[in-house]
């Protein structure tokens, strides 16, 4: 037994050395992983914010057509950024049909063109834009706000000159209070409850991603690079090969998963101070079965992306199952984002890949509940052995050690 | 047969070894002495590899034993054997010494004793200066000499080579031949798999030659011209294995049902030769 688990713990080092010796996956298991989030989080929005200050300032140029030019509304425009042309125009078709102007707004000559047209009591009016244009798109923008409170105004004259309060006639129902206050769940758990809505997403590819190439290289790799036949004629077993593989792989996706999951805490904790989510709340319990749950998942993954790339006989083979087999998780980690915890039926914790992604749902809002556990612990433990003993069956073959070349 | 009195080391009885619907080696029986350089002899596809994957336990019999002298299969007792395959095997992003020493510690072997072995063989290959660099950047022979050192670190009764000095330049092909010698002089055993007979009779005290997955013969480089009545062992080789060699095969069995649907579908065919001949070449 001892000198069993001294061969698997020989494989498994080995294999960790070789894999780290290659810059390229120091640069996928640990610069990736521990700056994607962060990336996301902080540098994505400050880079939007950035972009949105930057459209704010530009000079917009917009051409208001029509027979009459309300003071009120030409006023509402900030006459900083934006440059106002005034055209007088007589319409004998509808207003949004573009006609001389569509070249004129394609070509960039103008950013837009409101149009306006007064019938009895009533302005019509009509907007010409190029939506795939930024410049385009803010010019509308800042026209449609111009116009919001422009017709806040007419409508607040005429309630006026038809003797009414303005305030209670635009607003006759309201809110007593903070929304906030009313809302009985604690700032944990709903932290825990948007934390649900992406970690399992994320822990489920993340761990299923990263153990791809390692598990091609150790398997795979090494069939085609003709490693393989030398280890097969070592007094060790197969299933201690596949211990000690399995163990590599495990510690590579574990290192990576981990400091993504650093990586996310840290954005996490960079967004907690500007009040935009919290810590959540959860219990000894909840976090013992969340890396539980974890664990359970991995053992499968591994093994079977493993098995998958030992049944391959090339690293081309291996990678064109491997890669789109990816899709095996994000759509059950998509479709479980939209199952209600509330009175959920148990049944759903027993099915591959959703019952883990469930499982992390709940524990993550602090909800441990023993009937849901059971489920997903003794199914998840089942698809573990399934995919072990797969894995086992792929390395007894004979002929993982023919290569294509 | 060699006239060298020794005892039996290793035996294969009787072993056939199929894949698939091909037989790849076809009851085959053969024992290994101590203390000899045994050399497997044959043309590509012969069965040579085949044979020596079963003695070295990577591949087990479909029918028949490979047993060792006290009786236990070959594959339960392989830290008794050292193999360098005809890939050698080695890891390159681990330097020369790293893969010796992987491979004496899933034999079971104290770094200490295998550092020893290594040093003592190393000197011989003129490889004491490279044990400590990656195996990255190693010529052909140089792996070879590496492969060689990681298969004798943990003290084998029979080392097995798969042609080992196949795509070498001359001088290390020397050297490998050399110590091929050392290995037998100081005791051990050696199987050489190899199809150049100039070498097996340089270097093999025995010689089999196997063809079709057959044994067509076995002895001494003498005993096979005298048996064939001819003078050069080029010319007992042909005489022994006249019949056409068959096509590598082991691969052919990896096909599943969708590979094979995918085969049929898109198979590259070879132009008719009945549409060949009707086309007029100035056209």
């Amino acid at each position: 037994m001892s000198n069993s688990f001294h061969r698997v713990k020989t494989i498994a080092k080995k294999e960790v050395i070789e894999f780290v010796r290659d810059w390229r996956t120091i640069v996928a298991i640990i610069i990736i992983p521990i700056l994607m989030f962060p990336v996301l989080f902080i540098v994505f929005p400050v880079l939007l914010e950035s972009e949105a200050a930057e459209l704010d300032s530009r000079i917009i140029e917009i051409e208001v057509q029509g027979n009459q030019f309300p003071d009120q509304l030409i006023q509402q425009f900030n006459y900083s950024t934006t440059e106002i042309t005034l055209t007088n125009v007589t319409f004998n078709e509808s207003l949004s049909i573009p006609g001389d102007d569509f070249n004129r707004v394609r070509n960039m000559e103008i950013d837009a063109v409101l149009r306006l047209n007064q019938s009895e009591d009533i302005w019509y009016y009509s907007i010409i834009y190029l939506s795939t244009s930024e410049g385009s798109t803010e010019a509308r923008s800042r026209i449609v706000d111009s116009l919001i409170n422009w017709e806040a105004n007419l409508t607040e004259v005429k309630i006026l000159d038809g003797g009414l309060d303005v305030e209670s006639t635009l607003d006759p129902l309201r809110y007593d209070g903070d929304i906030s206050n009313s809302d009985v769940a604690t700032e944990g758990e709903q932290a825990g409850l948007i934390l649900s809505l992406f970690i399992p997403l994320v822990l489920a590819i993340w761990t299923f991603s990263s153990a791809i190439q390692p598990s091609i290289d150790m398997t795979a790799g090494e069939r085609e690079r003709g490693t393989l036949e030398a280890l097969l004629g070592l007094p060790c077993t197969r299933n201690e090969l596949l211990m000690g593989k399995w163990l590599g792989v495990a510690s590579i996706t574990g290192v990576g998963v981990m400091l993504q999951i650093v990586g996310l805490l840290f954005a996490i904790g960079y967004l907690a101070t500007s009040d935009f989510i919290g810590v959540p709340d959860l219990s000894l319990g909840a976090i013992l079965l969340i890396i539980a749950s974890i664990m359970l998942f991995a053992i499968m993954v591994v093994a079977l992306e493993l098995a998958l790339a030992m049944r391959s006989h090339s690293v081309k083979e291996a990678g064109s199952i491997l890669g789109p087999a990816i899709i095996l998780i994000i759509f059950p980690a998509l479709f479980t984002q939209v199952i209600n915890l509330d009175g959920i039926e148990s049944f759903w914790f027993s099915i591959p890949v959703i019952n883990v992604l469930l499982a992390l749902r709940e524990l993550l809002l602090d909800r441990v509940i023993v009937e849901h556990v059971l489920i997903w612990s003794s199914t998840s433990v089942l698809y573990a052995v399934l995919a072990a003993l797969y894995a086992a069956k792929q390395f007894k073959r004979e002929d993982i050690v023919t290569t294509l070349s | 047969m060699s006239n060298m009195a020794h005892e039996s080391l290793l035996t294969v009885s009787n072993v056939f070894k199929n894949f698939g619907d091909v037989i790849a080696l076809d009851g085959v029986s053969l024992e290994i002495n101590s203390g000899e350089i045994v050399g497997l002899v044959g043309s590509n596809g012969a069965g040579k590899t085949t044979l020596l994957r079963l003695m070295s336990g990577v591949y087990r019999p479909s029918r028949g034993s490979v047993t060792l002298a006290d009786g236990n299969q070959v594959h339960n007792m392989r830290s008794t054997l050292g193999v360098v395959p005809e890939s050698t095997g080695l890891y390159s992003r681990l330097t020369a010494w790293e893969n010796i020493r992987y491979h004496s510690r899933l034999y079971g072997v104290s770094d200490e004793t295998s550092w020893k072995r290594t040093l003592k063989f190393a000197e011989s290959l003129e490889m004491e200066d490279n044990l400590s660099r990656y195996t990255r950047g190693f010529s052909r022979g140089m792996r070879q000499k590496t492969a060689l050192l990681r298969a004798l670190a943990h003290g084998p009764k029979v080392l097995l080579l798969d042609e080992p000095t196949a795509g070498l330049d001359i001088t290390s092909a020397r050297t490998v031949r050399s110590l091929v010698k050392q290995v037998r002089n100081e005791g051990g055993t050696v199987i050489y798999s190899t199809h150049q007979l100039y070498e097996a009779q340089q270097v093999c005290d025995r010689i089999i030659i196997i063809h079709n997955g057959v044994i067509k013969a076995d002895g001494s480089p003498q005993e096979l011209m005298s048996i064939t009545e001819c003078n050069s062992l080029e010319e007992a080789y042909v005489n022994l294995t006249q019949e056409k060699a068959r096509m590598r095969f082991e691969d052919k069995k990896s096909d599943g049902p969708l590979g094979k649907l995918w085969n049929k579908l898109f198979k590259p065919k070879l132009p008719d030769k009945t549409e060949l001949m009707g086309v007029d070449e100035d056209e």
